[in-house]
C-alpha cells in the first residue's frame, strides 16, 4: 500500500493557498458593501480548517516522494481543491447546483472557462475576482506542472524536457529554487504588466485586473457575457492577443531571458512553429472575414489573430461570436483547438512539441521507404528524440484521440447534438473554454447541459489538464501493488 | 531518372484489362436496345488502343522487372489512369456528366468509396449501373493484391507484418507472390458469386444481386438504386450485413493451408478485433436506437448492425437514413468511419490492426511510467513486433490524421459547411463513401458541391486507397535524385 500521507499533506498545502485566496474576493465585496463577503469568509475559514487539518495531520520530517505518490498528487491537485474552490459559488448569490458549482471551479482551476454562469456583467465584484483568481492560481500551477512535474514522469514524451541539473545535488536544489523564482516572477511581472496596460487602455482598474489574470493563465475568465468584445477597444484587444500568444509560450523561457540568454528562446523549435502555426491560422482566418463578413482589412486582422489566438492557447476570450462562422473558419479552429500551446505554458491542448516529434518522425519514414538499411533519426532542437520518447507521445496522442472519441460519443449518447458534443468534449480535453454551436459556443453557456454530461465534462478537464496519462496510471492494477 | 519504361508497360496491361471489362456493360446495354452501348465500344476501343500503344511502346527485353522506386510509381499512376480512362463512358453516356463528375465518380469507384454523384439510379440505363458495379469490384480486387503484394514490399505504415510468410518452418515452401494472388483472387470470385446467390434468394432480381455482390465484396458501395439497400427487404438486408463482413476481413487467411483444422480467420487476433468491435459499436447503437428513438428491437439491431458494418467496413450502402437518428449516430459514425476493416481487405481506413498495436503501444507508455527501465515488447499474433514496424504504424497514423485536417480545411476553403468538410474529409480518405449532414448524408449526393471540392474529394480518395505514403514518397526530393 501507498503511504498517502505525503500526498495528503501536500493537498493540504494547496487547500490552504486557495482558502487564503478566498480572502482577496472577500475583500473587494467587503469594500464594495456587498453581503457576499461573509460567505467568500466563511467559505476561506471551512476550507482553511481543512486544508490545516490534512496539512498539519499528515506532516512529516520531509523525505522525498516516491513516483506513485507524486501521481497521486497530480491526479487530484485539481480535483480536490475544486470541490474547495465551489462552496462559494454553492452559497453566494448564484446558489448554483453542487454540480455546477463544482464544473464551474474545476473549469476555472484548469484555466478552462468553461462556464455554466450568465450574466456576469451583474454579479457583484468579488466573483469575478474569485473565477479569475482560480484560472491564476491554476494556471501556476499548470507551470509548474509542466515544467518540474510532469516532464520528471516523463508523461507523453515530456521527458525531452526534463531540467538539465548538472553537478550536485545541493547546487541542482539551488538552480531549481532560481528557476522556480524566475517563473513565478515572471508570471506575476506580466500580469502585473498586463494589468497596468489594459488599464491605460481604458479599462476600469478592476477589469484590467481580472482579464489581466485570464490572458496569462489563458483561462479565459471575463467581466462580461461579451468577453473582451464588450469593450470594443481596439488596443485592448492588440494588447490581450499578445497577453494570451505570452501565456502559451514555454515559461522556462522567462528565466532564460533573465539571466540575458536571449539566444535560446530564439533558437527554440517550438516556439518558432508555434508562432507560424498561430500566424497561418489568423491568414486563414483574417481572409475570411475580410472576404465573407466585408471587414476592414485591419478589423480582419485584429479580429482573426485575436480569435485564433485564443482558441490555439486554450483562453477562450472573444471578440466576436464565432460559433456561427461559415466552414472554414470553424475547421481551422477546430483543429488549431487540438494543437494547442507549448510545452511549459499555461494553455492546454497536445501541445506543439509532440506535432514536431511526430511530423519529423513521419518525415523520417518516407525517407525510410526509399533508403531501407540506412539510419535515419528524427530530431528536435538539434536533439536526437530517443525511441521511446517518441513511443510516449503517440501513445499519448493515441489516449487523446480515444478520451475525445470516448467523452464526445457519451455526451452524444445523453442527447447532445453533433457539434456540441464533439466541440464540447475537444474543448474540454484542450481546456479552451468555449465549444461551437449556439449552446456552448462563444456567448453560450454549458447551464443547459445534463448533470451527467457535466459531471463528463469536469472529468475531461481535469484529466486533459494532467495530461491524461497521470490520471490513467492510477488505473492500472500494478500501481497499487506493494 | 528513373527509367518509366517498365511502370507504363505494368500500366498498360491494367488498362487492356479495363477495356475488357467495358465490353461487359457494352453487351448488356446491346442486349437491353439501349444505344449507351455504342459509348462503351467506343471507350473501351479508346482504352484499349491506348494500353496497346504503351506496351508496345515500351516492351523490352527479358522479365520486366520493377526497382522500389518504380514500384511506387506504378500504384500512383495505374489509379490516376484506370481513373480517367474509365471517366470515359460517364462523361459520353447518355447521363452527360461533367469531366470533374465523371472523373470523380471513376476514382470513387475505382478506391471502391461508392460516394456518387447520379441522381436517379432507379431509372438509369443498366450499363452505366453493372459499369459502376464492376469498377468497384475491379478496384477492390486491385487492393488486395496490392495489399499483399506491393504495400507490404514497400514497407508502407506497418504492412512489413504481413510480407509474405515463407510458411512455417516445417514447410519449405515459398508461396510466390503470383500463387498467392492467384488464390486471393479466386476466393474474391467466389464470395462474390455466393453473395450474388445469397441476394438473389433472397428476393433481388438478378441483375441487382450480381451488381451488389460486387459492390459488397469489394466494399465499393455503390448499389442500383436511390435509396440503396432501404429499397430492399430484411432479408437482403442480412445478406448484405455479411458480404461486408467478409469484405472487410483479410482475404489471405481465407486462402491459406489451414491450422488444427479450420481456417487461419479463426485465429487471427485482427479478426477477433474487428468482429468484437463491429459487434460492440452495432449493440450499443441498438439499444440506444431501442431506448430513445422507440425502434423495436429487431429492427434497431438489424439497422445499427447494417450501418456499423457498412461504415466500418468502409462500404458506404445503408439501409436506414441514420442522418435522422440524433447526435449519438452521428459522432458514433464520424468516428466508426476512422476505423476500417482488416488488412489485406478491400475496406479503407486506418486498419484495425495500426489500432491494435496503438493500443498495445499506449498501455506499454503507461506500464513504463511505473517501470521507467522496464523493457517491454509488442506481441502480434504471439509474435514480437520490431520497432522499425512501430515506427512506420505511428509515421502512418500521423500523417492519416494530418491528411484528414489538411484536405478538411482545404474543402471549408472552397465553400463546404463545417460538417459535411469533416464528414466528406474521413469519408473520402477511409473510402467509405458518404458523409454526415444534408448534403452528403447516407441518402445524398456529392452532386451540389463544388467542382473544386470534388477534385479536392477525388485526391484524397485516391490519397487514402494508397495507404498515403505511397504518393507522399513521390513528393519527397530524395526521390528523384541521382
Amino acid at each position: 500500500m501507498i503511504d498517502l500521507r505525503p500526498v495528503l499533506s501536500i493537498l493540504g498545502t494547496l487547500v490552504c493557498i486557495l482558502a487564503v485566496a478566498m480572502l482577496l474576493p472577500a475583500m473587494v465585496d467587503f469594500r464594495d458593501g456587498h453581503e457576499e463577503w461573509m460567505v467568500f469568509a466563511t467559505s476561506a475559514g471551512l476550507t482553511l480548517f481543512f486544508g490545516l487539518a490534512l496539512w498539519l495531520g499528515t506532516r512529516q520530517p520531509s523525505r522525498r516522494r516516491s513516483v506513485r505518490q507524486t501521481y497521486l498528487v497530480v491526479a487530484f491537485a485539481f480535483l480536490l481543491p475544486g470541490l474547495f474552490a465551489a462552496l462559494p459559488l454553492v452559497y453566494g448569490p448564484l446558489q448554483l447546483s453542487v454540480v455546477d458549482a463544482v464544473f464551474e471551479a474545476v473549469a476555472g482551476l484548469t484555466a478552462t472557462n468553461a462556464t455554466v454562469v450568465r450574466g456576469l456583467d451583474a454579479l457583484p465584484r468579488g466573483l469575478l475576482l474569485w473565477r479569475a483568481l482560480l484560472g491564476w492560481l491554476g494556471g501556476i500551477g499548470v507551470v509548474a506542472l509542466g515544467i518540474a512535474v510532469l516532464p520528471e514522469l516523463a508523461v507523453g514524451g515530456m521527458q525531452m524536457f526534463r531540467l538539465e541539473m548538472p553537478g550536485p545535488a545541493e547546487r541542482a536544489t539551488s538552480r531549481g529554487r532560481r528557476i522556480a523564482l524566475a517563473i513565478l516572477a515572471g508570471y506575476m511581472g506580466a500580469t502585473l504588466l498586463l494589468a497596468i496596460a489594459l488599464w491605460l487602455a481604458g479599462m476600469t482598474g478592476f477589469e484590467a485586473l481580472v482579464h489581466a489574470m485570464g490572458t496569462i493563465s489563458t483561462s479565459g475568465a471575463s467581466t462580461s457575457d461579451a468577453s473582451v468584445g464588450h469593450f470594443d477597444n481596439g488596443a485592448v484587444t492588440v494588447l490581450i492577443t499578445l497577453g494570451m500568444i505570452l501565456g502559451g509560450m514555454p515559461f522556462l523561457l522567462f528565466f532564460h531571458v533573465l539571466r540575458g540568454n536571449r539566444k535560446v528562446a530564439l533558437r527554440d523549435h517550438q516556439l518558432r512553429w508555434y508562432l507560424a502555426l498561430l500566424a497561418l491560422g489568423t491568414l486563414g482566418v483574417t481572409a475570411w472575414l475580410a472576404g465573407s463578413r466585408g471587414l476592414a482589412p485591419l478589423d480582419a486582422l485584429r479580429h482573426g489573430a485575436f480569435t485564433v489566438v485564443s482558441v490555439m492557447t486554450g483562453t477562450g476570450h472573444f471578440t466576436l461570436d464565432y460559433a456561427n462562422w461559415g466552414g472554414m473558419p470553424a475547421a481551422i479552429l477546430f483543429f488549431l483547438a487540438f494543437v494547442g500551446g507549448c510545452a511549459g505554458s499555461t494553455s492546454g491542448g497536445i501541445k506543439v512539441f509532440r506535432f514536431q516529434f511526430l511530423f519529423a518522425e513521419a518525415l523520417m519514414q518516407v525517407r525510410r521507404l526509399l533508403r531501407p538499411h540506412a539510419v535515419l533519426i528524427a530530431s528536435f532542437n538539434r536533439r536526437p528524440i530517443p525511441e521511446e520518447v517518441l513511443g510516449s507521445v503517440m501513445g499519448f496522442l493515441f489516449v487523446y484521440a480515444l478520451g475525445f472519441a470516448m467523452l464526445s460519443m457519451s455526451l452524444a449518447f445523453l442527447g447532445l447534438d453533433f457539434v456540441t458534443a464533439v466541440s464540447g468534449a475537444a474543448a474540454a480535453l484542450a481546456n479552451l473554454g468555449p465549444g461551437l454551436g449556439p449552446e456552448i459556443g462563444p456567448g453560450g453557456s454549458y447551464a443547459g447541459l445534463p448533470d451527467l454530461a457535466k459531471v463528463l465534462l469536469t472529468l475531461g478537464m481535469a484529466a486533459g489538464r494532467i495530461e491524461l496519462f497521470a490520471a490513467l496510471v492510477l488505473f492500472v492494477p500494478a500501481f497499487w501493488r506493494q | 531518372l528513373i527509367d518509366i519504361r517498365p511502370v507504363l508497360f505494368v500500366n498498360g496491361f491494367l488498362l487492356l484489362v479495363l477495356a475488357a471489362a467495358m465490353g461487359i456493360p457494352a453487351m448488356v446495354d446491346l442486349s437491353a436496345g439501349d444505344s449507351d452501348w455504342k459509348v462503351f465500344a467506343v471507350s473501351s476501343m479508346v482504352t484499349g488502343f491506348s494500353a496497346l500503344a504503351l506496351i508496345f511502346g515500351t516492351r523490352s527485353r527479358g522479365r520486366p522487372s520493377l526497382s522500389a522506386r518504380q514500384a511506387f510509381m506504378l500504384t500512383t499512376l495505374a489509379w490516376v489512369s484506370t481513373a480517367a480512362f474509365a471517366a470515359l463512358p460517364f462523361a459520353f453516356s447518355n447521363l452527360r456528366l461533367s469531366p470533374t463528375d465523371a472523373l470523380f465518380e471513376a476514382m470513387s469507384g475505382l478506391t471502391t468509396t461508392g460516394a456518387t454523384v447520379i441522381v436517379g439510379l432507379d431509372h438509369a440505363p443498366r450499363g452505366i449501373l453493372i459499369w459502376r458495379a464492376l469498377l468497384n469490384w475491379l478496384g477492390g480486387e486491385g487492393i488486395i493484391i496490392m495489399a499483399v503484394a506491393i504495400l507490404p514490399l514497400l514497407r508502407i505504415g506497418g504492412m512489413q507484418v504481413f510480407r509474405m510468410e515463407t510458411s512455417d518452418k516445417t514447410e519449405a515452401i515459398k508461396p510466390r507472390i503470383t500463387q498467392v494472388a492467384t488464390s486471393i483472387t479466386v476466393a474474391y470470385v467466389v464470395f462474390t458469386a455466393l453473395a450474388a446467390a445469397a441476394f438473389w434468394a433472397a428476393g433481388m432480381g438478378r441483375f441487382d444481386a450480381v451488381c451488389h455482390a460486387m459492390a459488397a465484396i469489394s466494399t465499393g458501395g455503390f448499389s442500383t438504386s436511390d435509396a440503396k439497400l432501404a429499397h430492399w427487404g430484411t432479408a437482403v438486408q442480412w445478406v448484405a450485413i455479411v458480404a461486408m463482413l467478409v469484405g472487410g476481413s483479410s482475404f489471405v487467411l481465407w486462402t491459406g493451408p489451414w491450422r488444427r483444422g479450420r481456417p487461419r480467420i479463426l485465429d487471427d487476433a485482427q479478426a477477433h478485433w474487428y468482429v468484437a468491435f463491429v459487434g460492440t459499436a452495432a449493440g450499443v447503437l441498438a439499444l440506444w436506437q431501442w431506448a430513445v428513438n422507440d425502434m423495436s428491437l429487431g429492427v434497431a439491431l438489424r439497422h445499427a448492425a447494417f450501418n456499423v458494418v457498412a461504415t466500418v467496413t468502409t462500404t458506404g450502402f445503408a439501409s436506414a437514413d441514420y442522418g435522422a437518428w440524433g447526435g449519438f449516430a452521428h459522432v458514433l459514425f464520424f468516428i466508426l468511419v476512422f476505423i476500417g476493416g482488416c488488412t489485406g481487405s478491400t475496406a479503407g481506413g486506418v486498419k484495425i490492426f495500426r489500432w491494435e498495436l496503438l493500443f498495445s503501444l499506449a498501455g506499454i507508455h503507461l506500464k513504463r511510467l511505473l517501470h521507467p527501465h522496464g523493457v517491454f515488447v509488442i506481441h502480434y499474433n504471439q509474435r514480437p513486433i520490431a520497432p522499425a514496424i512501430l515506427d512506420s504504424v505511428q509515421g502512418f497514423v500521423v500523417m492519416y490524421f494530418f491528411t484528414f485536417a489538411v484536405f478538411a480545411v482545404a474543402l471549408s476553403m472552397v465553400g463546404v459547411d463545417l460538417i459535411t468538410a469533416l464528414s466528406g474529409s474521413a469519408a473520402a480518405l477511409a473510402n467509405a463513401g458518404p458523409g454526415i449532414g444534408e448534403v452528403i448524408g447516407p441518402f445524398g449526393s456529392y452532386r451540389p458541391l463544388p467542382d473544386a471540392a470534388k477534385w479536392i474529394l477525388s485526391a484524397e480518395m485516391m490519397l487514402g486507397r494508397l495507404e498515403l505514403f505511397t504518393v507522399a514518397v513521390l513528393f519527397s526530393r530524395s526521390y528523384w535524385r541521382e
